[in-house]
């Protein structure tokens, strides 16, 4: 019996010794892994919005969930109603030049995060994919310049895949990843739309 | 209704689409060195099926109740892998007392499961996808039905092939990689179903 | 002069991947693109290395009983600190190789060299080890990655050298080519072996 106490006694030593360390090393990487994350959205949003000199951010609250519960997925709080954040670029004379957001959809086997730079008229400026952990060689194509081109000056109704009797050319053997890149970045506009006209009703008249 | 719609799309993702051997790369030493003999590749499966489950339930607990409210999400990897390594060796004993005969099939195999990646890949990949506590088990339970499949698939062909009149140099293991890779041809066909 | 061989020989004698088929699901995962594999291979010699090291030093301490689950937890920590750390400076690599990256706990070269050459030699002797074996492993999905991403997208570590009228075969770069590829090249040097 003493010889099994002896045993656990070494083991839980080394498991000790080791979430110690590991302690350690994690307080030191979190903040960089946080800043990494920002940096590359700092980029992406200099990259689809090149005009802008300075970004203010704002968000709306976005009231009804849009995607029923999935029965098998965790319950997040923020599903019952979520915000919707977006930037608002302005160049040095303070002037809009633009809006850009993060939008957010699963593809065929990972999450995929599109920077969305849209001009003051709702057409977007550019695209950037960043983040995805799609299939080599056929989703993962999404990052190309081939397939980001496409977006260049679509709006609301022009965005569908032509699997769906849009223009925008699908990836080869990818239609999924299309599809949810596509319609991430439709929601993400029609919440921009929202967005702008609550709260710029009496500035200017959008449409 | 959606329910049962949502665990048949669940089963079909882990064991066609996404399945763990031939489109993840998970569980490959298993699948290769224990594939040579039909009933040796059933006995493994089988217990690949249970221990998967159980690490599934397991490891989805210790996540949920213990690592994020205590904040310590960076212990995950040391955590899952002790669970699991003392889940095997608590289900051996288990089985060894309660039922000889079923310890006599998959005793062998038992020890093997602690490091084979399909397990600790099921148990963290249960907490990427956001799954809740019954999606983890279902999610176990199919994807090591999924692994199951192709074992016994290959072990099926690879029967066979002993008789077969191969180059000397392809034989045993290089062989088993082409047959892995026209099935994983065949199963690339289900990544067109949309789900 | 033992030292030497000591290193050598898991470059290519005891080559962990193509002669003894250890470490296949990372092998055969990782391997779409030589960037992936290199992040891969260094990754797994540094937790090699670090738990080589830390094996050989408290070998005498610890009893045989517990061998197994003290190794697995020293190996977890050195693949917890590679996954914190590449996720701070590499996030790139980080972010393709995802899942891979803890998986490295079981991979069954780490516990095996752990097993049957830290436990039993000196701390240099270690250290040549697992440089030699890690070195060996990145050698090896080097050469896996060279001919999927050559023959798949036309390129070498990321930049074109194909001509432009170069037709990709995308199935090289796919799960099917994973298997293809490994098969074809056990065969060949097993040819070459033999003569």
């Amino acid at each position: 019996m003493k010889y099994y106490f002896k045993l656990g006694v070494i083991l839980l030593l080394i498991t000790a010794v080791a979430s110690g360390v590991l302690a350690v090393v994690n307080n030191y990487t979190k903040p960089l892994i946080a800043q990494n994350k920002q940096k590359t959205e700092e980029e992406a949003r200099r990259m689809v919005l090149p005009k802008a000199e300075t970004f203010e951010t704002d968000s709306i609250e976005i009231q009804e969930a849009k995607v029923k519960p999935d029965p098998l997925m965790i319950q997040k709080e923020s599903d019952k109603s979520s915000y919707f954040k977006y930037y608002i670029g302005k160049d040095e004379a303070g002037e809009v030049t633009g809006y850009t957001f993060v939008a957010r959809k699963y593809g065929y086997s990972s999450n995929i995060e599109t920077m969305v730079g849209v001009k003051p008229d709702l057409k977007i400026n550019k695209i950037k994919v960043i983040n995805q952990a799609e299939t080599p060689g056929l989703g993962a194509n999404c990052e190309n310049e081939d397939f980001t081109k496409n977006f260049i000056g679509r709006t609301i109704p022009k965005l569908l895949v032509d699997k769906d009797g849009g223009d925008i050319e699908s990836l080869t053997g990818a239609t999924i990843t299309s599809r949810a890149i596509i319609n991430s970045i439709k929601d993400g506009l029609q919440n921009l739309k929202q967005a702008l006209s609550s709260s710029d009703n009496n500035e200017e008249d959008k449409e | 209704m959606e329910l049962i719609g949502r665990i048949f799309a669940l089963a079909i993702t882990a064991i066609f689409v996404q399945n763990f051997v031939l489109s993840r790369f998970l569980g490959l030493c298993p699948y290769i060195g224990v594939s040579k003999k039909l009933d040796s590749a059933l006995g493994m499966g089988m217990a690949v099926i249970f221990v998967m489950t159980m690490a599934s339930t397991f490891t989805w607990l210790i996540q949920s109740y213990l690592l994020i409210p205590l904040k310590l999400e960076f212990l995950q990897t040391i955590a899952f892998i002790l669970t699991i390594a003392s889940l095997v060796q608590l289900v051996e004993m288990v089985i060894q007392k309660t039922a000889p005969a079923l310890y006599k099939a998959l005793g062998v195999f038992l020890p093997l499961i602690t490091t084979n990646c399909a397990v600790l890949g099921v148990a963290i990949l249960n907490i990427n996808q956001e799954l809740n506590f019954i999606g983890a088990i279902l999610n176990g339970l199919f994807a090591g039905l999924g692994f199951t499949l192709v074992l016994v698939l290959m072990a099926g062909i690879r029967e066979r092939l002993d008789k077969a009149e191969l180059p000397a140099s392809m034989k045993g293991i290089p062989i088993a990689m082409i047959v892995a890779g026209c099935m994983a041809l065949a199963f690339l066909g289900f990544s067109g179903l949309n789900i | 002069m033992k030292l030497m061989n000591v290193f050598s020989k898991g470059l290519v004698k005891e080559n962990p991947v193509f002669v003894m088929a250890l470490g296949l699901c990372p092998t055969l995962a990782v391997t779409t693109s030589v960037k992936n594999a290199l992040g891969m291979g260094f990754a797994a010699t540094f937790v090699l290395v670090f738990s080589n090291i830390f094996i050989s030093l408290i070998k005498n301490f610890i009893p045989t009983k517990i061998r197994i689950p003290s190794y697995i937890v020293i190996i977890a920590s050195f693949v917890t600190i590679v996954d914190l750390t590449m996720n701070a400076f590499l996030p790139e690599i980080h972010k393709s190789l995802g899942l891979f990256i803890p998986l490295i706990v079981v991979n069954c070269m780490i516990l095996g060299r752990a097993e049957a050459f830290a436990s039993k030699n000196n701390t240099i002797t270690s250290i040549m080890d697992g440089f030699g074996m890690g070195l060996g492993f990145t050698l090896a999905l080097v050469v896996i990655s060279g001919i999927r991403e050559l023959v798949g997208a036309g390129q070498f570590f990321g930049i074109d050298i194909m001509s432009a009228g170069y037709k990709p075969v995308l199935v090289a770069i796919l799960a099917p080519g994973a298997f293809l590829v490994m098969g074809l090249l056990m065969g060949l040097l097993n040819l070459k072996k033999e003569k």
